[in-house]
């Protein structure tokens, strides 16, 4: 079942709009919360995400739990980013993801056509807040897998979700850490090697002057004695 | 003055007009007149209802009636020559055209003073010369006493033939007239300035006037025989006496302070202390100017108000300030249209704030180093601007930005709050009803009220669409009711099981209004007749809350309890401690007025944690112990609003009106409030209904325009040396548009080293309210005399401490002196220990009463305690005559509330805030009770329901209730 709607502008992290009264009820509610804000600042830095994809997040329990255990906790972050906008939600591990996906696009399109033109100018968090009720209304139709509906709706082919990407939001969220350690490295590199060629370019000086000051220190002394000896006679 | 209009109201066709002729046909006397604008002249005209069977009086009525108006015109100029000071009671305010009724005495003796500018105070000697000629002495002026004697109740009967009496007059006329003008010039021993004039000692009149009066005297001797007109005029002296005593030689004086005099001052004259001269607040909460003027940057007073806006540099100084020091709160007070609070969003940098103390940017810091940094006024730390807030300097090193930026240039600002600001997406605005069904609720016709109100504020709630609404009832047990959209008719559950309390529906019980509305329709059309034959008479009131809130708990919101019976079952279930005199006057006495059972603290904090406010509406015919009740609305930032033994035919308006104006004003949800000051002072103790989250964060779950927050403050070091403290009120609220904002008032206080200047600027409504607050807390702990007593003494010691600042040097030996703006402290102390919560002992006020008055005023902002504390009073019977014609002219000046104001004759309204008494005199004539009433006013009164209705309207379209 749907347990958290969130709406995110992409460029900014902004959040736009959530769903009504969304994690009151079961705990861990604020972790799973910051972790998702963690991926919006992530999305909104601008690394090329897939558009649809579905993230797993685990229960933050350190001693490694059994198998079973650990499915039955993980939840699914699925989002689809469109139009700048992220519309994201989290439901069980046992929930069907097209039927999750397919809540997404409902929320996408009523979304883009109610607010579409204004979710540049938004400048206030929850600017759309009051989508939230269309966010309930639709929430409780995705509430029950084996309603008629959703039944006819998982059994839809039209609906493509296979090649969406499944990965772990460690990874995810990873993946930009990582990123970043690269770019820092390179950079320092590009900085040091340019130290190092100043550097490489000073000693050449240096050793050029120490092979051929003797030279030049000696025949400047014979030019001087010829000179002084043709001065005196 | 609306007395004296009906009077003449009565005996509109005074025989006395023809009197003026002589003056009009005097060639000094009427150049005056035609002086003032024939279009004030004919409106008095028009004012006057014209006497029937004296048409001879009509032409001359306008010309005697002009200059009255034009004097009331040239109000505050200066009367000529040595006018001393004089005390005109402060019943007038002075832009009251003066009643026609009045000209009848003044012709005389006005008309040759008429080179005078001539205020409308100048009514007041006429009584003293005509009580002259009764008294006979010529020692004029102080009849006082022998005034008082002949005083109202003859005054009625009088009425009955007041052509006659008036007869002699007429006659006297003519040889008054023939006496020298230059003579009558000098009778004008009138204030002049219509300002309530304490201010300014009473002189004496100059010996000078007394000697026309003498002459008036002569004038008037040869026809006494009727002794009926000094009594008529007895009455008028009533009300302007005083004004003609003389109080000590005290001239000097009068821009410092106003004096008054207690005991009868040797060498004077004066008999004692006259009720007629004591300040009253006529013109209800007048607040302090000095301070904003002197900082203009500051935020209005209706926000913020401090006890004195000076503040005291040392802890000395303020052991010797025996008032009060701290301010009170309105963070959301209604702002008139065009001064509403600009909205600023800092979208890119966050919102500015100090480092260090968290204060917000305000017109105060100032900028410096190019730009790029500024100094916080309150800490005065220096912080470095964001590069997206940097703007250059100006030469003066005012931003050059300044008029764009409103957070620089107003005392109060909505900032827009970003996401830190907020733990979770801003919600909804919530009301949850908790309604009684038991017999009392239904056989009270509470319940049909209730629903019926709700009903008709459905389309006001705030905050459409999102608003959110439920609704639970109770007996003996609790009925839930699913709301879901696509129902037609809601669905009752009902959960007898009170102990171990659940939820039989995960949602659907708390539903958006603008989907479910049908089925609240249905709901609220079939409530009372659902419960009809209910004779359930227990009340398990305390599962019913614990139900509700673990309905709402995932999202805050208002609860709203209608309660009618003693909670009897379950939780929270509550004793008939009743009200037991013999308690009364014993150690034990508070305790009756605190909360009995843990549970209800305990729920309120729980409802606090959760965002929830409650409010309690209490409409018990019995005691129901709002003690207890009260704790749920003082934890949650709520309210309580009693109705005695409610019956909805005597209290229905009042209950419409007040849940009407709690569903429909503007709230602000899941809030806290926070005030900062500057460094050496320190807020020390917060009153009003809150609770605190830390030491100095207030948890408001809901706040509205009508609550109001105390705090004390004290010192903190033994000198302040900064010449300016600042104070910052922030309050992070979620509108309920669904904007998350931080309001923020900023206001500066000079700091003073001088007791006198800390007396000057004091605010009398803020002391008050703070008084207010810690006596009602004392009542809690301690008897009701020694909450008394705390306000009594405090008072008297900070009078004592300004007279001894100031009675040396001016040798003031029995008097009593007083800073201007403390004028009115006595008569508030006084009312204020006169109010339900505080007043006499067992018998005075009904437990009940006393504890919902209490808690209400713990609530309340100043303007409003002061009205409550000081009810206006006002007549107004000759405006129903008029009002056809003159309803723009609808101009009420409010009476002093005394038992003298009351005339049998009159109709008056009296308006605490809270209450709206209409009070018909005995001898009302008959006909104005008929128009309002009907045929048979002894039993209908749902007329007078409507015409109150109507008059509440206009008075608030009108300023005066203001």
């Amino acid at each position: 079942m749907v347990k958290l709607t969130m709406l995110a502008r992409v460029t900014d992290g902004l959040p736009l709009a959530e769903g009504l009264d969304d994690g009151r009820d079961w705990q861990d509610a604020e972790l799973y919360k910051q972790q998702i804000k963690a991926l919006f600042k992530n999305l909104s830095r601008g690394q090329n995400e897939p558009s649809r994809m579905s993230v797993e997040t685990g229960p933050y329990i350190f001693h490694a739990p059994s198998m079973d255990f650990n499915a039955l906790l993980t939840q699914v972050l699925s989002y689809i980013i469109e139009g700048r906008v992220c519309y994201l939600t989290m439901c069980d591990r046992a929930y069907p993801k097209k039927l999750a996906f397919q809540y997404l696009e409902d929320l996408k399109n009523e979304f883009e056509r109610v607010n579409g033109s204004q979710i540049e100018t938004a400048a206030r968090p929850y600017a759309f807040i009051k989508f939230d009720t269309f966010i309930q209304k639709t929430k409780k139709l995705y509430q029950d897998t084996r309603t008629q509906r959703n039944i006819s709706k998982l059994n839809d082919e039209l609906y493509e979700v296979h090649q969406i990407m499944t990965r772990n939001v460690q990874e995810v969220l990873g993946v930009g850490e990582k990123l970043d350690q690269v770019s820092q490295m390179s950079s320092r590199l590009t900085s040091e090697s340019r130290m190092y060629a100043d550097k490489a370019r000073d000693l050449n000086r240096q050793a050029l002057i120490r092979k051929w000051a003797p030279v030049a220190i000696v025949i400047g002394v014979v030019i001087l004695l010829f000179w002084v000896r043709k001065k005196i006679w | 003055m609306k007395t004296m209009g009906t009077e003449n109201a009565d005996h509109a066709n005074f025989p006395q007009r023809p009197a003026a002729s002589p003056f009009a046909s005097s060639s000094q006397s009427t150049t005056p007149f035609l002086s003032s604008g024939p279009v004030v002249g004919s409106e008095a005209f028009a004012f006057r209802p014209a006497p029937p069977n004296a048409p001879q009086t009509t032409p001359s009525a306008p010309q005697t009636t002009r200059p009255y108006l034009a004097s009331g015109l040239m109000v505050g100029s200066e009367a000529s020559g040595p006018t001393p000071q004089f005390f005109s009671t402060a019943q007038a305010p002075p832009p009251r055209t003066s009643p026609p009724g009045q000209p009848v005495f003044p012709p005389p003796i006005r008309a040759p003073a008429g080179h005078v500018p001539s205020p409308p105070v100048y009514l007041h000697p006429q009584p003293q010369i005509s009580y002259g000629l009764m008294g006979s002495p010529p020692q004029s002026i102080n009849y006082v006493p022998s005034g008082r004697n002949v005083l109202p109740p003859s005054s009625d009967s009088l009425f009955s033939a007041p052509r006659s009496t008036l007869q002699p007059l007429q006659s006297a006329f003519p040889g008054y007239s023939s006496k020298p003008s230059n003579v009558v010039t000098q009778p004008t021993p009138v204030q002049s300035t219509p300002v309530f004039s304490h201010q300014g000692g009473y002189g004496p009149p100059p010996p000078a006037t007394s000697t026309p009066f003498l002459a008036h005297q002569r004038g008037y001797v040869p026809p006494p025989p009727v002794a009926t007109p000094p009594a008529v005029y007895s009455r008028e002296q009533m009300q302007h006496q005083g004004s003609g005593l003389p109080m000590g030689a005290v001239q000097g004086l009068t821009e410092d302070f106003s004096s008054l005099s207690l005991a009868s001052v040797p060498g004077s004259l004066d008999p004692g202390l006259d009720s007629k001269v004591l300040p009253r607040p006529l013109d209800g909460d007048v607040k302090p100017k000095s301070v904003s003027e002197m900082y203009p940057l500051n935020c209005n007073s209706r926000y913020l108000r401090l006890t004195t806006s000076a503040i005291p540099n040392s802890q000395s100084l303020t052991s010797r300030w025996h008032l009060p020091l701290g301010a009170v709160v309105c963070p959301l007070a209604e702002a008139p249209d065009g001064e509403e609070v600009p909205i600023v969003n800092f979208a890119t940098t966050g919102i500015i704030r100090c480092r260090r103390c968290r204060a917000y940017v305000n017109p105060y810091v100032t900028f410096t180093d190019g730009g790029r940094k500024f100094r916080c006024n309150i800490c005065a730390l220096l912080n470095d601007v964001p590069g997206d807030y940097f703007a250059q300097l100006d030469a003066s090193g005012a931003r050059i930005d300044l008029n764009e930026r409103p957070e620089l240039t107003k005392g109060s600002v909505d900032f827009i709050a970003p996401a830190e600001y907020m733990v979770r997406p801003p919600m909804p605005p919530l009301y949850f009803f908790v309604i009684d069904v038991s017999i009392s609720a239904v056989g009270s016709g509470m319940l049909e009220v209730v629903a019926q109100t709700i009903k008709s504020c459905l389309d006001r709630l705030p905050g459409f669409p999102r608003t959110q609404i439920g609704f639970i009832t109770f007996d003996n047990s609790i009925h839930f009711y699913n709301m879901k959209s696509s129902l037609t008719q809601p669905q009752m559950m009902v959960v007898s099981d009170l102990d171990d309390i659940f939820v039989p529906l995960p949602d659907d019980l708390l539903v958006n209004l603008s989907e479910s509305r049908s089925v609240v329709d249905a709901f609220l059309d079939s409530l009372p007749s659902m419960f009809q034959d209910n004779v359930n008479v227990e009340s398990a009131f305390g599962p019913a809350i614990k139900a509700a809130f673990m309905v709402m708990n995932q999202r805050g919101g208002k609860m709203l309890i209608f309660q009618n019976t003693l909670p009897s079952l379950g939780v929270g279930r509550l004793r008939l401690r009743g009200d037991d005199f013999r308690v009364y006057g014993t150690d034990k006495e508070h305790t009756l007025r605190i909360p009995e059972d843990p549970f209800y603290k305990q729920m309120a904090a729980d409802c606090t944690k959760y965002q929830i406010a409650v409010n309690v509406y209490a409409l018990s015919d019995k005691y129901t112990d709002i003690a207890s009740l009260g704790t749920l609305a003082k934890y949650t930032g709520g309210q309580i609003n009693y109705y005695q033994s409610f019956q909805s035919s005597i209290h229905k308006e009042k209950l419409r009106h007040e849940l009407a104006r709690d569903l429909t004003r503007e709230t602000a949800w899941e809030s806290v409030l926070r005030i900062r000051c500057g460094k050496g002072v320190r807020f020390t103790s917060y009153h009003g209904n809150f609770m605190l989250r830390s030491t100095d964060l207030i948890a408001l779950p809901a706040v509205d325009c009508d609550k109001a927050y105390a705090m004390q403050m004290s010192l903190e070091e033994t000198l302040l040396t900064t010449p300016t403290v600042y104070f910052q009120v922030a309050l992070l609220y979620t509108s309920s548009s669904g904007e998350r904002r931080i309001r923020v008032h900023t206001a500066a206080a000079p700091v003073v080293s001088d007791l006198g200047e800390m007396y000057r600027q004091a605010d009398t409504g803020a002391i008050i309210s703070l008084f207010c607050r810690l006596a009602i807390e004392k009542t809690l702990s301690y008897k009701l005399e020694e909450a008394r007593s705390l306000i009594q003494q405090r008072i008297v010691k900070a009078f004592r401490e300004y007279r001894n600042l100031y009675a040396v040097q001016h040798r003031l030996g029995g008097k009593m002196i007083y800073p201007e703006p403390l004028k009115f402290l006595p008569l508030y102390g006084l009312a204020l220990c006169k109010s339900i919560p505080l007043r006499g002992g067992y018998a005075d006020a009904q437990l009940d009463e006393r504890c919902a008055a209490g808690h209400t005023m713990m609530t309340l902002p100043v303007k409003n305690l002061l009205k409550l504390l000081y009810p206006n009073l006002v007549r107004v019977d000759e405006y129903l005559r008029q009002a056809s014609s003159k309803l723009d002219e609808f101009n009420i000046s409010r009476l002093p509330v005394t038992a003298e104001s009351l005339d049998s004759r009159g109709l008056y309204i009296y308006d605490d805030g809270l209450r709206f008494v209409i009070w018909f005199g005995k001898m009302l004539p008959p006909d104005i009770a008929m128009s309002l009433l009907g045929e048979d006013f002894a039993t209908d009164f749902s007329r007078v329901l409507n015409l109150l209705c109507y008059l509440e309207g206009y008075c608030s379209g009108s300023q005066l209730s203001a």
